[in-house]
Parts: structure tokens; sequence; C-alpha cells
């Protein structure tokens, strides 16, 4: 072909290819009717039960069940166990699971199924293992029941073993082969198919679901790091869900057309914390002192652009657990005086931030900016989330910015956290009274004895510095308008079960 | 071709005769002189965090606008000047020394020094540049130490060729063999031959290297593996404004200029002074040399 | 036989340089201050994976040794097992090797498209004024930063006009409009830097091919210009643009690293930077050799093609 041949018909290509905009692409699914969702970053595993991170979750929703699964109002309802019984003295739970359900390599499930994945957590110490502190025994009468005895009256066994994915049912073939980390077979409506290292992972829909079959034939998950690449592809029918929405873009976003924006109040929050096992940091005056330094106003501000909501505790407003606290503000001179009781000054500070997390890095840079007056010298360390939690749990730092995921009942938002040893409690704060709090709190049956219990410990919490609570942000999600049967939750989880692509 | 001293005089006349390499002079004058006094001059300070203000278009109180913190963007930028040109500075200066004397003394001595010394330096041209200083700042982690290494080291084997190839077409010159016939000392020669004759292809080189150490260092911080925040530099300023791009154009607008016409400035001086000196210079050599 | 003869110095010398390639990459993962493999295990750290690990990279052995091993390994094919995730390196580079191709081969497409019109162009109007704004329009290509480029191109083209996707990748085999839309961006972008330096040499190329005898002739017989043009020049700068275009390309292969992350380009150069910044050290160990080798690679195939058009190369 002459040179000037080839032109004409690379143009005209061009031309026909410019004219289909708004066009799906395959991503070479042969299946038509995939959903393309684009999450901001990659699962670290594909185990429910050993991973912590937010992307693992987003996929692992679809693919695992737990026992009993909270409803888009946080409730608590039968998944693969259908009714429980609690006996009178409040000490044996027994649930009577469903039949006929089969893992998605089609072998079958039953109850040791459950008694294998509750024991696996408990027995290796995995990170939901608090979660069963106050369980005694669980075993499986028969094929279809489960009976798990606890040591004392346990309100939100519920919440505990079905509020999140953590505690999903796993299939002891899939774990022993170790296979469960990159090719993990649960129950849920969708399948794993494959993974695409750096650039997506598919799933397929599970047709011998035991609820009401996949309307979807799959589900792609894409990783796009960039949040306003991933929106732009979104208004460009490259994909049809993303929760990477920037939040300076939500206004914006509100009268696009083209798309569907769902933003709902959430159960999350967001934290600093200054680890107490260096000085010094150990001393509550100059924890507080950060806490008068710092100015939350403009952090909430350039994180999230209004659409979060300022909070000092962790439980947020709308939630029946909710606690008005509103001890600290900017106040320099205030915080000078505490530095100045604690005989310190002069400080430098390893702020952590991660850069899969761009509100710490920000978060990071108004910080070190509010404390210089102050005499701390900050120095921002930014690294990528694996590096981040290994920092985190091996306590190399001296502040650091993290948001935790929705949670329902106020155990699950104070406990592991800031009790004596807690498994997430790695600024390592100890106090005897909030600990004595906290235990009776989690037995309390009586519900107003219960909020005063979590409100006094809340409150020695905030004045302790034991985190430094900054807000709730809201869960920002957005798809496109062929998307159906799908709507934005509270506390986050992404399920695609019930959607439909027109 | 040897050039001496009088006709390089001439020769750098005769190159700011052209009006884009005059062009180009005058305006690396103007960012060198703001990157010296950008704490000076910078109006804002370079942190100062106003998130009230942030996001705000250019005006009269804030040049380029501000960024997502409400930081003052002309600050920024004045003072990423100095950052990179630093950085660009170091790097290139390090490149430059080990560069010239490896190429030189290989040129110079020839044999087996010569041959061990150019597989070395074709070993590190069979990385691409951005590749290895990856690598490099990958293995130290990042900083500006690293990076000003990391580029340094990268852009070595250029300045060793260049070096090396004068050197040697110097060191066949009738009246160099002479001179060690006569049994002049190495070092004199080389101060009185060799060095002068090296002299105006490096300084071309040099010019263009500093334009793509600039580049370099740039995308290095782009990717979040160069200079650091806070300290303001114009490849990570260009990474922060990706998230805003359709909301506050000129957070990605000015920091890229910035960038573009100062390495426009160091390419358009450097091929100036070379056009003055061999016009006719348009190997493969020279293809290779624009990495 | 003089040119198999100097075929076989020129690949020799080209092992050699390989050799010296594998020393430097070999290094890469043991100059890390630290415990590289300890490092990237990071939280999912347990004595089994350790040494798991360990041993899969061969770090329990003597240097030497390791090294002997390595080569060994690399040369047959093997190298080594993601520190993130235990998949074996080959694998994953050959999966992300067809994206950075043929963006790359898009990118020079688009390259030539615009450097030998304009090269020749300017060659043929030397010294006029064309001929001087084709200059500076180089030295602007060559000085702009890609990544700017990148982030710009897709606000107005993608962002604001919506004529073409953000990001994104379709495979060519599979889909090759799908893949045709998500390249002319990130193409473009790698393309026009491409073009600004292709197009100096094209020029100069020309220009020596012009001056030349042959050419006198065919203009004094009376040829029309075009013919004379098309016909001499062209062919016979051929061989000049094929190794310009080889350089090219394989500057390209190391220079897309920043464009493919501006444009989530699942390829070579994003997986290095994802790499890295997990601290991958293996799989960055074994991209950067793969990349190095087809630098090699190429540039060996430019010199030998160059000397196959020029004998007075050959014989130095």
């Amino acid at each position: 072909m002459r040179r000037h041949e080839l032109v004409v018909a690379v143009v005209v290509v061009l031309i026909l290819s410019g004219c289909s905009t708004g066009q799906r692409v395959d991503l070479g699914d042969a299946a038509s009717g995939t959903l393309v969702a684009a999450i901001a970053g990659e699962p670290d595993q594909l185990d429910p039960q050993k991973t912590s991170a937010h992307f693992s979750f987003e996929i692992l929703e679809n693919v695992f069940d737990t026992l009993v699964e909270p409803d888009e109002n946080l409730e608590m309802r039968p998944a693969l166990a259908k009714s429980w019984d609690i006996s009178d003295d409040q000490l044996t739970w027994t649930f009577h699971l469903r039949t006929g359900v089969t893992f998605q390599d089609g072998s079958p499930f039953s109850a040791n199924d459950v008694v294998y994945s509750y024991r696996r957590i408990i027995d290796q110490q995995l990170a939901p293992a608090y979660r069963f502190n106050a369980v005694t025994d669980i075993s499986a009468p028969d094929p279809a029941t489960v009976v798990i005895r606890v040591k004392q009256p346990t309100p939100n066994l519920l919440v505990d073993i079905g509020g999140f994915k953590g505690m999903a049912i796993v299939q002891r073939k899939n774990v022993e082969s170790g296979a469960i980390a990159t090719h993990p077979i649960g129950t849920g409506p969708f399948a794993f198919k494959s993974a695409t290292s750096g650039d997506s992972i598919s799933l397929v829909a599970n047709k011998n679901y035991w609820g009401p079959a996949p309307v979807v034939s799959g589900v792609t998950f894409r990783f796009i790091p960039e949040a306003s690449t991933a929106l732009s592809a979104l208004q460009a029918g490259e994909i049809d869900w993303t929760d990477s929405v920037p939040t300076q873009r939500v206004d914006e976003l509100r009268g696009d057309d083209s798309i569907t924006l769902g933003v709902t109040p959430s159960n999350d929050y967001w934290y600093q914390a200054l680890n107490e096992a260096r000085k010094p940091w150990n001393d509550v005056r100059v924890r507080q002192a950060v806490a008068y330094g710092i100015d939350r106003q403009a952090i909430v501000q350039a994180t999230s652009y209004g659409t979060a909501v300022a909070n000092q505790l962790a439980i947020p407003k709308g939630n029946p657990w909710y606690v008005d606290y509103q001890r600290y503000s900017r106040n320099l001179e205030t915080a000078k005086t505490l530095l100045g009781q604690a005989g310190v000054k002069d400080l430098t500070m390893d702020l952590l931030a991660t850069s899969d997390y761009p509100e710490t890095v920000t978060a990071a840079q108004i910080v070190t900016d509010n404390l210089a007056p102050l005499g701390i010298t900050a120095k921002i360390r930014t690294v990528d989330f694996a590096t981040w939690l290994d920092e985190q749990n091996n306590g190399h730092f001296d502040m650091l910015m993290m948001g935790w995921l929705g949670n329902i009942d106020p155990n699950d938002f104070y406990y592991a956290q800031h009790h004596t040893g807690g498994k997430s409690n790695a600024q390592k704060f100890s106090n005897p009274q909030v600990d004595a709090l906290l235990d009776a709190g989690r037995i309390e049956t009586n519900r107003e004895k219960r909020l005063d219990d979590y409100t006094k410990a809340a409150t020695i919490i905030a004045d302790q510095v034991s985190y430094l609570y900054l807000y709730n942000p809201s869960v920002i999600q957005a798809w496109n308008k062929r998307l159906s049967g799908y709507d934005v939750r509270r506390d986050g989880a992404v399920r695609f079960g019930t959607a439909k692509l027109n | 071709m040897t050039v001496d001293t009088y006709d390089r005089r001439a020769s750098w006349r005769l190159a700011l005769r052209n009006p884009l390499t005059l062009i180009s002079a005058v305006i690396l004058a103007v960012i060198v002189l703001a990157a010296l006094t950008a704490d000076r001059i910078a109006p804002y300070g370079v942190n100062k965090i106003d998130v009230p203000n942030a996001l705000q278009p250019p005006s009269g109180a804030h040049l380029f606008g501000t960024d997502e913190l409400g930081r003052d963007i002309f600050s920024r930028v004045l003072v990423g000047a100095h950052a990179s040109l630093e950085v660009a500075a170091a790097s290139v200066t390090f490149a430059f020394f080990v560069g010239v004397t490896l190429g030189v003394v290989a040129g110079y001595r020839g044999g087996w020094l010569d041959m061990v010394l150019m597989r070395v330096i074709d070993v590190m041209f069979a990385f691409p540049v951005l590749l290895l200083a990856l690598a490099i700042v990958a293995v130290l982690s990042p900083g500006s130490t690293t990076t000003i290494l990391a580029i340094g080291i990268v852009y070595t084997p250029i300045f060793a060729r260049v070096a090396r190839a004068s050197t040697l077409s110097v060191r066949i010159e009738p009246f160099v063999a002479v001179s060690r016939t006569l049994g002049t000392g190495n070092v004199l020669i080389l101060r009185r031959h060799i060095l002068p004759n090296i002299a105006s292809p490096v300084i071309v080189q040099t010019s263009l290297s500093l334009a793509f150490a600039i580049l370099s260092e740039a995308a290095l911080s782009f990717l979040g593996l160069g200079l650091q925040p806070p300290e303001p530099s114009w490849g990570r300023m260009l990474f922060d404004a990706q998230g805003f791009v359709h909301l506050a154009w000129w957070m990605s607008v000015f920091p890229g200029l910035a960038i573009f016409v100062t390495a426009l400035a160091f390419n358009l001086l450097g091929d100036g002074v070379r056009d003055v000196l061999d016009p006719k210079q348009r190997t493969l050599l020279d293809a290779r040399r624009k990495r | 036989m003089r040119v198999f003869r100097f075929l076989a110095r020129r690949l020799l010398y080209s092992l050699v340089v390989l050799l010296g390639v594998l020393v430097v990459v070999f290094a890469l993962v043991h100059l890390v201050p630290g415990d590289p493999v300890r490092i990237a295990l990071g939280t999912r750290y347990s004595p089994e994976a350790y040494q798991a690990l360990r041993s899969a990279s061969g770090l329990d052995r003597p240097i030497v040794e390791q090294f002997v091993g390595y080569v060994g390994s690399a040369l047959s094919g093997n190298l080594g097992v993601s520190f993130r995730n235990g998949e074996p390196v080959t694998v994953t580079l050959l999966d992300r090797l067809p994206a950075t191709l043929s963006l790359a081969a898009a990118a020079i497409v688009i390259g030539l498209l615009i450097s030998v019109p304009a090269g020749t162009w300017a060659a043929l109007h030397q010294g006029r004024a064309s001929d001087a704004i084709v200059r500076v329009a180089t030295q602007f290509g060559v000085s702009i930063p890609d990544f700017w480029m990148g982030i710009l191109l897709i606000e107005l083209f993608a962002t604001t006009l919506r004529w073409l996707p953000t990001s994104g990748y379709a495979p060519l085999i599979s889909d090759p409009t799908g893949w045709l839309r998500h390249v002319i961006l990130p193409g473009s972008t790698v393309g026009l830097v491409a073009a600004a330096i292709m197009t100096r040499y094209i020029r100069s190329a020309v220009l020596d091919v012009a001056s030349m005898g042959y050419v006198r002739t065919a203009r004094s017989k009376g040829l029309p210009p075009r013919v004379v043009t098309i016909r001499h020049i062209l062919r016979n700068a051929l061989i000049p643009v094929l190794t310009i275009t080889g350089i090219q390309l394989a500057t390209i292969l190391g220079g897309v690293i920043v464009v493919e992350v501006v444009f989530a380009w699942p390829g070579l150069g994003r997986l290095v930077y994802t790499a890295v910044a997990a601290r991958d050290y293996s799989l960055i160990q074994g991209a950067v050799l793969l990349i190095a080798a087809l630098f090699l690679l190429i540039n060996l195939i430019v010199d030998v093609l160059y000397s196959v058009a020029d004998p007075r190369i050959r014989l130095s």
C-alpha cells in the first residue's frame, strides 16, 4: 500500500471509531452483560479471613457469604442460616442452615464448613478472631445445624458473625491447598473467574446461588488508581460503576444527567493516632496539645469538600449510639501551655501517610502546617498501603491517619482499637477504666446502661487522645444510567447480586 | 577539528546572533535568577496552607492561582525552580566530571583500558534512561539525594562518549605526537591540547543534558519517586494537579509550562551553540544522544 | 563472507554487553539496604512464606553461585517469582508485553506519519521560513514533558470533547476497534515526541541524499521535482529512516513508563512503576532485564541494517 493510501485508510478508521463515543468497550469477556466496576486499587490477596484491605472486600463481598448479613437498614437478616434460636439463659445460639447450598465449585455446603471456618479464625488468631472472644464452643450436631455457646450474654453476636465478610464461610479444600489467596471459592452470587495482575479481576455469575440468581452474567473489577480517570471512564460509558469519586467533583456530578450519584452518610470514620509506645507521645498532655493544635475544619474541607461530617468521636450522627462531644478546637495557646507542662519543646514527628489514600497525604500536609507554630516539625513519609500496614503494625511511626469501615454495634467502634492489647490497637493505648467500661458494655443487655458505658468510654478515649477523631465520610459511588437494581449502602458494602444492566 | 581560544570566543558571539539562542539564553538567565532569589521574591510561603482559599483561579492576589490546599502556585513554581534546577545541576555536574574523566582517560590511554571502560559505558547505554533511574530509586528509596545520584549515573555515559570521541580526534593530530616525542608530560598535553578541544562539544552536551535532567527529575517526581512532599517540585505539582484538571486548569498548566520552558531554553541554547561549532553534526551518534 | 564475520563480531559484542546488563540487574536486588524478601512480604510475613520466597529467589545461596544460577535460569526463561503475589515473573512480563509493544508500534506509526513528510518538506525548503518553523517545532516536541502533554490531551479530547476514552486498554487481536480508540491518545503522546526527534533526523538524512550526485543528475534531466523527490530521495533515505525508527522504538520501550501510568495502559512500563511502589524486587529485576534485552536486540538489528546499507561502516 502506498504511503498516502495508508494515511487515508487510517484517517477513515479514526473517523469511524470517533463516531462511536459512549459505547461500551468489551474487555475481552466473551459474554455480554458483564458489569464493569472500577475500584481504586488492587487487592493484596483474596482470603477474606486474612486480608484487611478495602479493595479485597469490595470484590469478596460478592463471592462469599456469612451466616447472617445486614440488610439496607443494617439490621441482621438470614443468609446461610435461615433462622436461629437463643436459649433462655442467652448462652446458647442455635443456627438452622439452608439446605441444598453448594460452593461455587459444586461441592456441598454444610455445618462442618461453618465450624471449620470459625475454628480457623480462632485457632490461627486471624484478624477477626476477637469477634469470638465470648464464644466457648462451636459445634455441628448435624449437617444443617450450628450451635454456638457463649460464656456470657452477647447481644451483638449476630453483628459479630455477619457484619462484614472477614467472617466469611470458606471451603476447607480451598484453604488447605493455599489456593484461596488467589482463587477463592465461596457460596456467594458470583464466582471468581480470573485475575490479570495490575489490571482487573473477573467474576462470573453463580447459576447455583441459593438466593435469586444474578441477572448480569459477571462482574469485572478494574483497578484504576486515579479517581479522575475512573470518573471520566464512567462518563464515557467505559465502565458501569465506580466508588473512586473525587469529593471535589461531587457538586459538579450532581448535575450530570448521564450518571447516577449515590451519596449516603456512612458509619465509616477517619482518625489520626499518635504512637504511645514512643516518647513524648506517651504523655497525654503532648497528645492533647496536638489535638488543640490541628485545624479540623481545614482537614475536613480539604479532604471531603463538604461531603463529610466533622465528628470528634467515632459513632456518626443518626446512629442510635451517637454521643455529642465537642471538646477540642484549634487553640494554640492551650496547646503551648500543655507542651510547657509536659516539659517538651522542639519536637520532630514521623508522619506516616499512604499514597493509596490521598486524603492522608492531604491531611498530613495540613497537620505539618498546623503544628509548626508549636515547635513540632513533622516529616511526612508516604508509602504504599501494604508498607503502611507493615509500619503501623510494627509501631514505626509517630502519627498516622486512617479510616475504619462502617460498623454497626458500638463495641465494634471501640473495642479492638482501644482496649489494652486490642487487635487493632496499634497506637498502644492502655487505660484500665476504658477497659472495664468496654468489657462491661459488651455483655450488657440493658440498652440504657449500655449507652452509658459506651458514652463514658468514648469520652475518656477522646479526652486521652487515643484517637484524634476527624470526621465521618459519606459513601460516594457513581454508576451509569444502564445500571439498575443497585443502591449505596451505609456500610459501603458493594453488592451486585441484584444489579441489572439495561 | 580543533578550536582554539580565539575561535571559541568568536563562536559564542556568533551563536548569540541567532535570535533563538539569544532568547533562550535570556530566558535561562531569568529562570536561574528567579530560582536563586526564590525564597526572597516568593509572595507567599511555599507551604502556607489556606484551605478556605483553595482552588482559586489566577488573580491579582495569586498570579498563578491556588491549589487544593490554598497554597499560592506562583510561589511554589518559583521555589520549585530552585529545587529542580538544583537537582539538574547537581546530577549533570556528577555526570560531567565522572563521564568526562572516563572518556578522556579511555580516549587518551587507548588500549585495553579503553576497551574495558567503553564496554562498561555500553552496558550503561543498554538501559533506557528513566528505567535505570527508576530502578536505582527503587533500591535506594526516593528522595533528593537518590534522585541526583540516579540521574547523574544515567547521564554519565553520554559525557564519556562525547569526551572520548573528541579526545580521540585530537590525539591523532601531529602536534600531539610531536609533543610526546619531545617528552612533554601527559598532564601538560592534556591541559594544552586535549581539554580545550573537547570543551566545545562537552559544553553543548552539558546544555542538552541539563534540559533532559529537568525532564527526568520532573518525571521521577511525577511518579512519586523523586523529590518528596512537602518539598515543592514541578513534577510533583503536576501529579497533585491530576485530580483537579477539570476544576482548576491552572494547577496543571503553570508547573508544566515551567518544565517545558526551562527544558526548551536549555535545548535551544545547546543547539544554537552546536550549530555554530559544527553544523554538519547530524550523525547516528547525535540521534542516539537525544534521549 | 565479510558480512558474516561482521555480524558474528557484532553479535559477540552484544552478548558481552548483555552479560554486563545481567550483572547490573542482578546487583539491583542485592544493593537494597535491608532484607528485600522481608520488606516485600510485609504484613503477610510468616516464617514459611519467608523461607519459600527466599529459596525460590535463590537468596539463601552464596553470591557467585546465585549469579550463575540467575544467569542460567534467566536464559532458560525462569526469572523467579514475584515477591508480592508469588506468580512467576516471566508469566507476568509476557502478559504485559503485548500492550507495550502495541503502544510502541502505534507511536512509531504516528511518529512516521508526521516526521517523514515534515522532515522531507523541511529539507527541501532548507534555509527558508518553513524549515525554521519545523526545526523550532521539533525543539518544542523534544522539550515537552510527555506526562504533561498526556494530561492535557486527556482533558481536551476525552473529558471535555468526549471524543475518546480517557484511559484503559483493549487487546489489539480480540478488539481492534476498541484498541484503536484507546491507543490514540497515549500513542499520540509518545508519538509526537518521537516525531520531533525523527523529523530532525530525517531532515538531515534527506539533505544528505538530496545533495548527492545522482539527484542533481535527475533534476538536470528535466524530471518533474515531485518524481525526483519520491523516486530518488525517499528510496535512498529509506535506510536511515529505518534506522531512526529502530532507535526510536528502542527508546520508546524505556520511555513509555510515564505515559502508561497516566493512561492506565497495562503494559511493562506501568508494571515497573507498580513493582517499584510495592518494592517487588524480583519483578523489577525481571522487567528491567527484559526491557534492556529488547533495547539491545533492537539496537543490534539497527546496527546490522545500517551496516548493510553503508559498506564503509562494515569494514571499520
